[in-house]
């Protein structure tokens, strides 16, 4: 526990994801793009599918996406989130062609949907922690 | 260098029916056993071996999965007074039955050994909760959980709901239909005297039960128990010196994966689930299909898993899963029962064993209910399905067993009766 008191799992950067984590402190949205075939892959990994390099170059996402499906979380698995319940967690088509996961922020859950526009937007956890949250656009 | 013309190297149908699950046997299910993993662990084995009339001596092989939530296989071993020629201990949940039964099959054809008892053993509810609550949530975030487990997803419940949310937003299923899963496997729990949960439930108590993660009410959620089951597998050849009539392994798919299993909402739709691979072996494996099928196990961590599984397998259309499961074919007395000790649901949480155990006593004709039994030590079944009545289907034959571990991966199995 840290004094600021944050008790969720606090993330680990390794070498595939450091870049990533650093990006969200600057609040961009930072993935990996193959510099052997340029493909573009999300979440951070050691080696390209398509064409085994190891070798990557990072891009900035342009943030913006639509929901792909979702789950709001009525129950408190993690203690850390039970301020928090209930909240929508998204799993996102974004508009560089892969998914990503982050919890759905301010949406009214009627409105919830698939298909709904987001854009990613960023929320300071703790003191080296950002994470990517989602805002329903418009 | 080529291979001889006369070998056929994809040789799986000569296996067919070469093996049989010969004894099952469990502990009580429960929530606060009082006990170790270990002590639970050899009281399962120690039951299996009753069942089929084995002595320590006669099972040389041992495989186990957990965890880092159980006892090691040579504390099984030796607290069972077994010498073993081979053992594995396989981290891993649910889908590990059916792939550890085909590991099995491997090593015994391999000539490792003769007979392999395959245990389970967990304080699913007393220790290590599978749904991720108590230890599992105070663990350090590393790996793929960088991308799920720092948002407050961490649960399967909470893993699994996105596939279920988009399965129904693509076909229009509802939750009335699929709640219709945990009332068809309670209505059969209650036929069960080792149910956890006897109580016959209505589609009304499923979908007016709390929301845990939408789509998903606590009652389309699997009961966490603590228990231990196993498994014991030789050639079918032995079985004719043992107790009970065989279960023959018709045919096994181990832990069949979607693409990028590890991420699986990363691939193709995201309501497929591994059943669509894995059904490609699993029927010609098994030389039958679908319609031959008397009874199914498909495992219901959740009602939507059952459901999924049974449609990617092919035993109704796609879109059509929500019909299938709530057109009452799967009641016992109905056309393919499934789950009828009531499964994970209602009987109790054992990472898919008990509904192998379940369908070995199916094809035995003798089923644990409450029917009365014979002078000739056999339960004389009544086959009237009422509330605390028979649970045995009529004229079982042939059974398969649907295992899940996550929307990616799975795992499945046929069983004739021998």
């Amino acid at each position: 526990m840290t004094n600021d008191s944050y008790d969720k799992p606090m993330p680990e950067p390794t070498p595939d994801s450091a870049p990533y984590w650093a990006g969200l402190q600057q609040h961009k949205l930072l993935l990996q793009k193959c510099a052997g075939c340029g493909r573009i892959r999300h979440y951070p990994r050691p080696m390209c599918d398509a064409c085994y390099s190891t070798d990557v170059t990072w891009v900035e996402a342009a943030g913006r996406g639509k929901v792909h499906s979702w789950t709001i979380t009525h129950h408190a698995f993690v203690p850390g989130f039970r301020d928090e319940l209930p909240y929508v967690l998204a799993t996102v088509d974004l508009e560089e062609g892969v998914r990503m996961n982050a919890q759905l922020r301010g949406a009214d859950p009627v409105s919830l949907r698939i298909g709904l526009p987001v854009r990613v937007d960023y929320e300071r956890a703790r003191e080296g922690l950002t994470l990517p949250i989602l805002r329903a656009e418009g | 260098m080529p291979l001889p013309a006369d070998t056929d190297a994809s040789t799986p149908k000569y296996l067919r029916d070469k093996y049989a699950i010969v004894g099952v046997g469990e502990t009580v299910y429960t929530r606060g056993s009082g006990r170790t993993t270990r002590a639970m662990g050899s009281e399962a084995v120690r039951n299996a071996m009753a069942d089929a009339g084995l002595k320590p001596g006669d099972v040389d092989g041992m495989l186990s999965y957990q965890g880092v939530d159980s006892t090691f296989g040579p504390m099984i071993a030796g607290d069972c007074a077994m010498r073993l020629n081979f053992y594995m201990d396989v981290f891993g949940g649910g889908s590990s039955t059916e792939a550890l039964i085909g590991i099995a099959i491997g090593v015994m054809e391999a000539g490792l050994c003769k007979c392999v008892a395959i245990f389970r053993s967990m304080n699913g509810f007393s220790q290590v909760r599978i749904g991720g609550t108590g230890a599992r949530s105070a663990a350090p975030v590393s790996g793929d959980m960088l991308h799920t487990r720092a948002y407050g997803w961490q649960s399967a419940g909470q893993s699994f709901a996105p596939t279920f949310m988009r399965y129904m937003h693509d076909y229009g299923t509802t939750p009335e239909q699929v709640a219709m899963v945990k009332v068809i496997h309670s209505e059969h729990a209650s036929n069960n005297p080792k149910a956890y949960y006897k109580k016959r439930m209505t589609v009304d108590d499923v979908v007016n039960s709390r929301m845990i993660c939408k789509p998903l009410h606590l009652l389309d959620c699997c009961v966490e128990t603590d228990n231990a089951t196993c498994i014991i597998v030789t050639r079918a050849e032995h079985a004719k010196d043992l107790r009970h009539t065989p279960a023959l392994i018709r045919g096994v798919v181990g832990r069949c994966n979607k693409p990028r299993m590890d991420m699986h909402y990363q691939a193709g739709p995201i309501s497929r689930v591994a059943g669509w691979y894995a059904k490609d072996i699993l029927w010609p494996n098994s030389g039958v299909g679908p319609e031959d099928i008397d009874v199914t196990g498909a495992y219901d961590a959740f009602t939507f898993t059952t459901m999924l599984q049974l449609e990617d397998y092919g035993f109704c259309g796609r879109g059509e899963g929500g019909d299938y499961v709530s057109s009452g074919i799967m009641r016992l007395g109905n056309k393919r029962p499934n789950n009828t000790s009531g499964g994970h649901l209602c009987e109790g949480y054992t990472h898919g064993m008990n509904m192998v155990i379940e369908n070995v006593r199916q094809l035995r004709h003798d089923i644990d209910d409450s029917c009365p039994i014979g002078p000739d030590g056999k339960r004389q079944h009544t086959y009237d399905y009422k509330e605390g009545g028979c649970r045995q289907v009529k004229n079982v034959e042939v059974t398969a067993n649907l295992g899940w571990a996550m929307p990616g991966t799975g795992s499945a199995m046929v069983m004739r009766r021998g």
